[in-house]
């Protein structure tokens, strides 16, 4: 007979907790089974905590006995372009692997799971540092000989195991695994605890891989608004319930300039507008805290079954900004002055435990969210309202030089949200970009001044410390005075 | 050390003629009993951590066997162990990562090769070198070159890794020298089997004992006994050493018919080379390869005499010897003039990268270069290409950093709560899992100089500031070399700066080993030795030990401690069990309770969405992994909100944090009750009356 020129390569690019290993080890059992010379190595070291990790098998498809007592000389490490079987555990893994070269269209069947697992570097941005999933899984279908891709994190869930089997049953289906499904799922039998939700998983993913099954469909995203209609009639109601009949009346009065000019700008004006006038201030979130609605969601975030009670305990921890928010105008804004002259802003800061699921914790923040009738009296309503203002008319007259000048002005709210030190940091950069690019430009080129504000503004957010913001403003941005003794 | 190893002890029990399946690490720790060591040492540290971790575990064998098993303190502690084989004829062996142990090791070693050994002596060593590598990036060969030990670089298949060890002690005893054993990662973790012989009971051991000890005054290294020794070592030793590995054909060459042309290669890169030869049309899938190969399964010394003849009428050969500096490669160049083969062109880096891992790529790579066939590389530059353009954007790395719920990443959001006040701090780092704190969203950490020694490394940087500055030392560290290099060197001299112990309780980077002062211990291991007794005994006088979960007060305590009157040094004990071993104890636990129908409370952690601003200021103080981002469920907000997803521990720190920091109010603790008793349920349905 002739014997197979060489050894199927499997390379496995997993996160660190996993069960990586103990694939490998599956598929190395199942290949003795098959009595073929087979495999496996790894280089876990400190990378099984939580970082990315790969394992690398090969497997010599011939029974030992047919080699006339020769064993095949098998690497230790991949080769880009030859690796027939690429298997990710993850997303964004499954493009490291086609980076690498790992993943070739005239050889390789790439199983990879479609979830996302956010590395540190695209969450902890202050907006959206994601790597694009869609280019992905694009990429894979493209470079792959044979793309088997689906969400199999989900699969796992459902069959209360781990990602590993379901990976492991997606190989065999696949149909280029050199191992029968029935070795496969021994190799799993043999290993003993969790076998049965294992091999639950495994045919999951078999069926799904072999077409036998439809691949779970993954969840409709996000409806976002984007025409002006359905903005303002989203903010109008989000303003309601915010404040009343009026304050969604003011909102759809401060509109009224845009409403006849171009409409993208229209739009985007109409959302931050509505966003901003929503803003999150002490009453505001005791109300949305003590909603039904909010329970309901925290029931169905921490997987309460029915009949299980869930104790809710709230964070919060107000201080002079939030107390001085309520006061009359006069008396917050003196209090704030002193606290910011004096560093004494997060000095005062009182950490609570509420138990908003209690009676007693349930009453007192609801009693918070009474004051609404009282906020348009307040110092922080004041002070929001005159800022909108500000940013609204920057905007208009952006408008009248050029629609893409006012566009870059209106993204400039964005930066301004979260709370305490953040919320005083995002605003002090909206401070920042609005006085040297908005309101005293160096250049009268107004798509020159768009290119700077658009910059600064990806500096603030991609860099919330401010260093690269005051890099591209071409100064430091000193706004945060040390305060002399913290919370 | 929670986890159990029983599976891979059972391996160490095979008899003669049986087959072992496993990994490579766990198949020299095979072939150390089948070699009759009457002692075996290390130090844990991937990749070798195995070593020990199953010895440990194999008490029972090692009894029977009388074989002496300890871990020891560090490395050094390892080697000089190995002092045993000097005067006595016994076997033993150690392991421990190198290059850093062995540098960690190096003034035993070099007594221990200038004395010489009458046992066979064999260190172990997990070269831990290129890609998934945590150390810098260094030779062990260089060690051998130094003190004059012999080092073994074996092709990376079981037998002969296994063959390697046994005669690794044969030529030890052959040349009365210490041998080294060069593992790299991948061959550690490399699985196969091999047909096993029986485990050899040691003929000096705790069953058979010695009465007479022998006094000689040629091995001690003192004057004039070293000149004497150096001379042995050059003038009898090294030619036998060579006599031995020249009859034992421990090197081995692979013929071929392309006559002119050879390449001479590290044992431990032969498989990466047959491969890029396959990749070539130049080999097939048996190794059968057209090139001759002469392969040095031994790579100090080498033999001069096998290298002129391998050349011998060769037009050009290629050497493929990972790392640098290229000492194979010069002493080959060495060799062939010194014989006066000057027609022979030998090709090496330049041909290969002169450093970094030799993968099976840079392997392709560099012998498609050596054998003008470079276009073959062309799929695989446009395969690369298209992928980049594909995905418009290189991946974000990923690196490893802390676990779900580490008591240590606490410690660093209260660096940076602190740091708010006190302004940014110079932070002098160590080895240890507390060192992912360089990573994001932390960035904490300024040097590393090495285990132990975070604190020593700050001597001279303290002074120079302002302000305090402030060191980090996990528990590991503590015992390996901290509690003497740097703390009682700091007390000595009056060091006034700040450090931070990590006392998580294990080894935990290297797979949660105990330490002296781990909470639980084996038999074989002596009762808590406290941390807190130690400083105290070296007159430090400023001790707080803290709960690192309560980031306010581990922020407090840093502010006191770079503020306090007192003079000298300040040493914080952070306090938090490691997560991985915790999670170990608990998740039986809480499984029987639930299936017994008991009331358990289980807690999680989570964000409102509504009250999220998604300016995830939440993330750049954690890094949790269970702490992430989810699509924005508002339709007119565009940024991503902060979410708690499953897996995670409810150790608390998101809203700790968002105390400490005065974050947002969007974190919430939730407790599910599982199991509710009758008070639960009431309770429960008057709360559902408000809402």
């Amino acid at each position: 007979m002739t014997l197979p020129e060489r050894p199927i390569t499997i390379l496995i690019a997993a996160l660190g907790g996993e069960g990586g290993g103990v694939m490998a080890d599956w598929l190395i059992e199942a290949a003795a089974q098959c009595a073929y010379p087979a495999q496996s190595t790894s280089i876990p070291g400190v990378a099984q905590r939580t970082g990315a990790t790969t394992y690398y098998l090969e497997i010599f498809p011939a029974r030992e006995s047919e080699l006339g007592g020769r064993s095949p000389v098998l690497s230790l490490t991949p080769s880009p372009g030859s690796v027939d079987i690429m298997v990710a555990s993850e997303l964004v893994e499954a493009g490291r692997a086609m980076q690498n070269g790992y993943v070739n269209p005239e050889r390789t069947t790439l199983v990879a799971s479609t979830h996302r697992i956010y590395a540190t570097v695209e969450k902890m941005q202050m907006g959206d540092g994601r790597f694009d999933s869609d280019r992905v899984v694009a990429a894979g279908k493209q470079l792959a000989k044979r793309a088997v891709m689906f969400d199999m994190r989900r699969l796992a869930q459902e069959n209360g195991t781990v990602i590993n089997a379901v990976l492991f049953g997606a190989m065999a289906g696949s149909g280029d695994l050199p191992l029968p499904r029935d070795a496969c799922e021994q190799a799993i039998r043999g290993g003993g605890r969790g076998a049965e939700a294992s091999l639950r998983g495994f045919s999951a993913g078999f069926e799904i891989a072999a077409g036998a099954q439809a691949a779970p469909q993954p969840p409709a995203p996000v409806q976002r608004a984007s025409e002006l209609r359905e903005i303002m009639d989203l903010g109008e109601g989000r303003l309601r319930d915010y404040q009343g009949e009026a304050y969604a009346a003011l909102y759809r009065e401060r509109m009224q300039p845009f409403l006849e000019g171009d409409q993208k700008l229209a739009a985007e004006t109409a959302r931050h507008l509505a966003l901003w006038m929503s803003y999150e201030d002490i009453v505001r979130v005791a109300d949305l805290k003590t909603r039904a609605s909010r329970f309901e969601r925290v029931r169905r975030e921490v997987g309460a079954k029915d009949g299980e009670p869930v104790v809710v305990i709230d964070f919060l921890k107000p201080g002079v900004e939030e107390f001085a928010s309520l006061l009359p105008p006069s008396m917050g804004r003196a209090l704030t002055g002193w606290a910011q002259k004096n560093g004494r802003l997060d000095a005062y800061n009182v950490g609570m435990h509420l138990k908003t699921s209690g009676v007693f914790g349930y009453l007192l923040v609801r009693s918070l969210a009474w004051l609404k009738p009282w906020r348009p009296y307040c110092f922080r309503y004041q002070e929001e309202q005159r800022l909108i203002g500000r940013w609204l008319a920057r905007v208009q007259e952006a408008a009248a030089r050029s629609v893409p000048l006012a566009l870059e002005v209106t993204e400039c709210a964005r930066l301004i949200k979260g709370y305490g030190e953040t919320h005083r940091r995002g605003k002090a950069n909206f401070l920042a970009i609005f006085e040297a690019l908005v309101e005293n430009p160096a250049s009268s080129d107004a798509a020159e001044q768009a290119k700077a504000i658009r910059k600064a503004r990806e500096a603030a957010l991609a860099d919330p410390e401010g260093k690269a913001l005051g890099g591209a403003l071409g100064k430091p941005v000193t706004w945060l005075k040390p305060v002399r003794s913290g919370g | 050390m929670e986890r159990s190893f029983r599976q891979e002890v059972e391996l160490l029990r095979l008899g003669e003629g049986e087959t072992f399946h496993g990994e490579g690490i766990l198949a020299v720790t095979k072939a150390l009993l089948q070699s009759g060591v009457s002692y075996v040492g290390g130090y844990q540290g991937a990749p070798v951590s195995h070593v020990m971790d199953v010895l440990n575990d194999a008490r029972g064998i090692l009894d029977e066997l009388g074989v002496h098993v300890e871990t020891n303190a560090n490395e050094a502690g390892a080697a000089a162990m190995l002092g045993a084989s000097i005067n006595y004829p016994m076997r033993g062996a150690v392991a421990f990562k190198s290059t850093v142990g062995t540098n960690v090791a190096s003034d035993a070693l070099s007594n221990l090769a200038s004395a010489g050994v009458k046992g066979g002596a064999l260190l172990v060593l997990g070269e831990d070198y290129g890609e998934g590598s945590s150390i810098i990036q260094e030779r062990s060969h260089a060690f051998a070159m130094k003190s004059q030990m012999w080092l073994l670089d074996p092709r990376p298949n079981l037998p002969k890794i296994v063959q390697a060890v046994e005669q690794g002690f044969e030529l030890s005893e052959a040349s009365s020298t210490p041998v080294m054993l060069q593992l790299r990662i991948r061959a550690c973790h490399v699985t196969g089997s091999f047909r096993t012989r029986a485990n050899r009971a040691p003929a000096i051991s705790r069953r058979q004992v010695m009465a007479n000890p022998d006094f000689d005054y040629a091995r001690i290294c003192l004057p004039p006994a070293t000149y004497a020794q150096e001379k042995h070592k050059v003038e009898v030793r090294w030619p036998a050493a060579v006599r031995f590995i020249r009859e034992h054909r421990l090197n081995e060459v692979f013929p071929g018919d392309m006559a002119d042309t050879g390449i001479l290669c590290q044992g431990g890169l032969y498989n990466a080379v047959i491969r890029a030869l396959q990749q070539l049309g130049l080999a097939d899938a048996f190794g059968t390869s057209r090139v001759p190969i002469y392969c040095m399964n031994v790579t100090y010394p080498l033999l001069p005499e096998e290298i002129i003849d391998f050349c011998a009428g060769k037009k050009r050969v290629l050497v493929v010897e990972e790392g640098q500096p290229a000492y194979i490669e010069d002493a080959i160049l060495a060799a062939l003039r010194r014989a006066g083969a000057n027609d022979v062109v030998v090709a090496g880096k330049g041909a290969l990268p002169m450093a970094g891992e030799y993968t099976g790529e840079v392997v392709l790579a560099g012998i498609a270069g050596f054998l003008d066939s470079g276009r073959a590389l062309e799929p695989i530059r446009s395969l690369k290409a298209k992928a980049l353009d594909l995905l418009g954007a290189p991946a974000p790395a990923r690196p490893p950093g802390f676990c779900v719920g580490c008591p240590e990443r606490p410690v660093f959001s209260a660096m940076k709560v602190a740091e708010r006040t006190t302004g940014p701090v110079h932070v002098s780092a160590d080895i240890g899992c507390h060192l992912f704190s360089s990573l994001p969203p932390f960035n904490i950490g300024n040097t590393v100089l090495g285990y132990g020694l975070g604190l020593a490394s700050n001597s001279a940087v303290n002074p120079v500031f302002g302000g305090r500055t402030v060191s980090v030392m996990g528990d590991g560290g503590f015992w390996h070399n901290g509690l003497t290099t740097s703390i009682a060197n700091a007390a000595f001299n009056k060091d006034d700066g700040i450090l931070v112990i990590m006392k998580n309780g294990y080894s935990s980077a290297t797979g949660t080993q105990e330490l002296p002062s781990s909470p639980q211990h084996s038999e074989s291991k002596a009762a808590d030795m406290a941390i807190e007794r130690a400083l105290q005994g070296v007159g430090v006088g400023w001790v707080k030990t803290v709960d690192n979960y309560r980031v306010g007060e581990v922020a407090g305590v840093l502010k006191e401690a770079m503020t306090t009157g007192y003079k000298g040094l300040k040493v914080i004990i952070a306090e938090g069990e490691c997560q991985l071993e915790r999670q170990r104890k608990l998740r039986p636990v809480v499984a029987e309770k639930l299936a017994k129908g008991e009331r358990h409370v289980r807690v999680k952690y989570g964000v409102d969405e509504d009250t999220c601003t998604g300016d995830h200021s939440c993330i750049r103080l954690s890094g949790c992994p269970t702490l992430t981002v989810k699509d924005n469920p508002d339709p007119l907000r565009r940024d991503p909100v902060a979410t708690v997803i499953e897996g995670c521990v409810g150790c608390g720190l998101c809203g700790e944090n968002a105390h400490a920091a005065v974050l947002c109010p969007s974190f919430y603790r939730a407790e599910v009750v599982q199991n509710p008793g009758l008070l639960d349920k009431a309770l429960g349905r008057l709360r559902s009356l408000f809402k």
